[in-house]
């Protein structure tokens, strides 16, 4: 009986579709190479900026040169295939250089101001002299939690409560309520801050207040929260809701019992998406708190420093260990939203 | 309406009920899918509901323990009686009738969020009911269910891990944890191997004993291997979905009085 050792195998082992001729390998390799030379030679003789010449050098040039590699190989249908190719390796090139940039200099800038003390101590005998061994951001961090948690507080039983209508009953306003939902995802998180300012401030019944700050997020974050849960809700199979009435449930105990068992982790993703969208809003919180150097621990009255804020306050200030507290703050909200971004991969994946 | 483990128990044994339609019509929004079906079920009887698809069949079993009115669109004309009340009556809540019509779907649906044992006692939870023995109830539905050996060791696994046709077997032992009077299934064994399918069928001539079961199939044998009486139902181009032919299963299979019924139970069309 013959071994699967002593069967005889095709050139590329045991994934021949992947096996190509030489002559094909070689027009592959000078296909790539040849362009990125061409590029860095012009590159270097007019001293084009990088972006520029990946840009407006290098994708064209690689563009002509896989049609051609294509149009040798694979014939007339290659050049189509080969031209999407390059262009969706180019957009997902520029894209995690824009991204990868953007984290590099929070990173970078913000090493140099961060350490223990800046996470847990507050800004009171913060001058512009000051060194950054004394001082911090860590009333803001407080800040920032208490003011995005009270808007969490009202908006996820809120939302989730709408959602819940949306698809679990047969309510009249169903569209209508969909509808506004959809249309308040574009609100502007400035209009957002100036209504809560016009209702509640211009109106002279509040004073700037974190609390404030609260009911702009809550704005915000409402119309994630109710698309998200909704789509969440929707995932449960319709067979569990018919069993579940069928075994003489109440439509309330059904959803309790049955259907928000199964859409749990979904709607805490959905929550966690909900957070993540305006724990780092700005503009509202600009116009409905002021900036405290002091730790405030009561949402509902004074000033109240949060992240946003306070790395406004800073880079407007104009002055080198100011910028450099805000980056250093900038990269302290960047870890909060990345551990939200991580709690919900781990969550959606826990399946 | 707490219901104790004993009425529970003794229903399962004394309670005779029969289900009767009378000209049901069904209407989606406009479209007449259902025309004119009457049809007894009498106590502790098994009723094949056979025919070609989209003939009406599942349709007219979800009327009978009020599961149609869920379906946006739905209209119904005509009286279903449980024991000479009529079901759909004004003031008469369709929980309690699904409590008494218990109802096993084509697709194994057990709850994914809970074990095995919580999927039997899930009916209970759902309605608000105790039992005195929940232990007693488990072991007792899953036996009548005939899956209980095979689980036993296991009733704390999730019900996903069982197999599609143990799945089914453990939807059936839900059902009869509420201690239906009428047990409606739609084409319970249709998703499932051999095996599991002739584990069910004894299950249903088991429960026969001292329930009425209801069941739409495809399958002409099991038809005749289970029930006491068939009805076949037919949908003509454009016209709505009705009863041919209702009687006694082996006379209809053996001598049909309708030649529509003879080229379907022979396998001529459908």
């Amino acid at each position: 009986m013959a071994t699967l050792e002593s069967l005889p195998r095709p050139n590329g082992g045991v994934t021949p579709w992947k096996v190509r001729s030489r002559s094909v390998s070689i027009i592959i390799v000078l296909a790539s190479a040849i362009p990125a030379a061409i590029t860095f030679g012009i590159q270097k003789a007019l001293q084009v900026p990088g972006p520029i010449a990946l840009l407006l050098i290098f994708l064209p040039i690689q563009l002509v040169s896989s049609w051609i590699a294509a149009a040798a190989t694979r014939g007339r249908r290659g050049i189509a295939d080969a031209s999407l190719n390059v262009v969706v390796l180019f957009a997902t090139t520029f894209v995690s250089i824009m991204l990868g940039s953007v984290l590099y200099s929070v990173i970078n800038w913000g090493l140099k101001a961060i350490s223990p003390h800046f996470i847990y101590q507050n800004n009171v005998y913060v001058t512009t002299t000051t060194s950054l061994d004394y001082g911090g951001a860590g009333h803001a961090l407080l800040g920032s939690f208490l003011v995005v948690g009270l808007a969490t507080v009202v908006a996820v039983p809120l939302g989730i409560a709408v959602a819940v209508y949306l698809t679990e009953t047969r309510g009249r306003f169903r569209s209508p309520v969909r509808f506004f939902a959809q249309a308040m995802s574009g609100l502007p998180s400035i209009v957002s801050g100036l209504f809560i300012y016009a209702v509640f401030m211009a109106s002279g019944i509040s004073r700037p207040a974190g609390w404030l700050a609260s009911a702009a997020l809550v704005l915000l974050m409402l119309p994630t929260i109710i698309r998200m849960s909704e789509e969440v809700l929707k995932l449960v199979p319709g067979d569990l809701r018919s069993a579940a009435l069928a075994l003489g449930a109440p439509q309330r105990r059904a959803f309790f019992l049955v259907i928000f068992p199964a859409a749990k982790t979904g709607l805490i993703t959905a929550i966690l998406l909900g957070l993540a969208r305006v724990v780092g809003e700005t503009a509202p919180l600009l116009v409905t708190t002021r900036v405290n150097a002091n730790t405030n621990v009561n949402p509902f009255s004074g000033d109240i420093s949060t992240l946003p804020t306070y790395i406004f306050s800073y880079l407007t200030a104009g002055f080198d260990t100011g910028n450099a507290r805000a980056w250093a703050a900038a990269l302290m909200l960047l870890s909060v939203v990345a551990m939200i971004f991580a709690a919900t991969r781990m969550l959606s994946n826990q399946k | 309406m707490d219901v104790q483990a004993s009425n529970l128990t003794t229903s399962l044994l004394d309670r005779e009920s029969h289900l009767e339609a009378r000209n049901i019509h069904v209407w989606f929004k406009e479209r007449h899918v259902l025309s004119d079906v009457s049809l007894q079920f009498p106590a502790n009887s098994v009723t094949a509901l056979i025919g070609p698809s989209g003939c009406g069949k599942s349709t007219f079993l979800r009327t009978l323990n009020r599961m149609h009115e869920l379906i946006p669109g739905a209209g119904l004309a005509g009286t279903i009686y449980l024991d000479n009340e009529d079901i759909y009556a004004p003031g008469v809540d369709p929980v309690s009738i699904r409590l008494r019509v218990g109802m096993v779907f084509q697709k194994p649906n057990p709850f994914p969020t809970m074990t095995i044992k919580g999927n039997v006692l899930a009916g209970l939870r759902l309605s608000n009911r105790r039992t005195r023995d929940e232990n007693e109830l488990v072991e007792s539905c899953l036996n009548r269910a005939s899956i209980w050996n095979e689980v036993k060791d296991r009733l704390d696994a999730p019900a996903g891990s069982l197999s599609g046709g143990q799945q089914q077997r453990l939807c059936i032992a839900r059902s009869l944890a509420l201690a239906p009077d009428i047990l409606l299934m739609d084409e319970p064994c249709s998703a499932l191997d051999p095996g599991s399918t002739r584990r069910i069928e004894e299950t249903i001539r088991e429960l026969s004993a001292d329930m009425t079961v209801v069941i739409v199939t495809h399958n002409m044998q099991q038809a005749q291997r289970v029930s006491d009486q068939t009805a076949f139902f037919l949908a003509e181009e454009g016209q709505p979905g009705h009863v041919v032919e209702f009687g006694n299963t082996d006379n209809l299979f053996s001598a049909p009085n309708d030649p529509r019924t003879e080229d379907y139970v022979n396998g001529r069309f459908g």
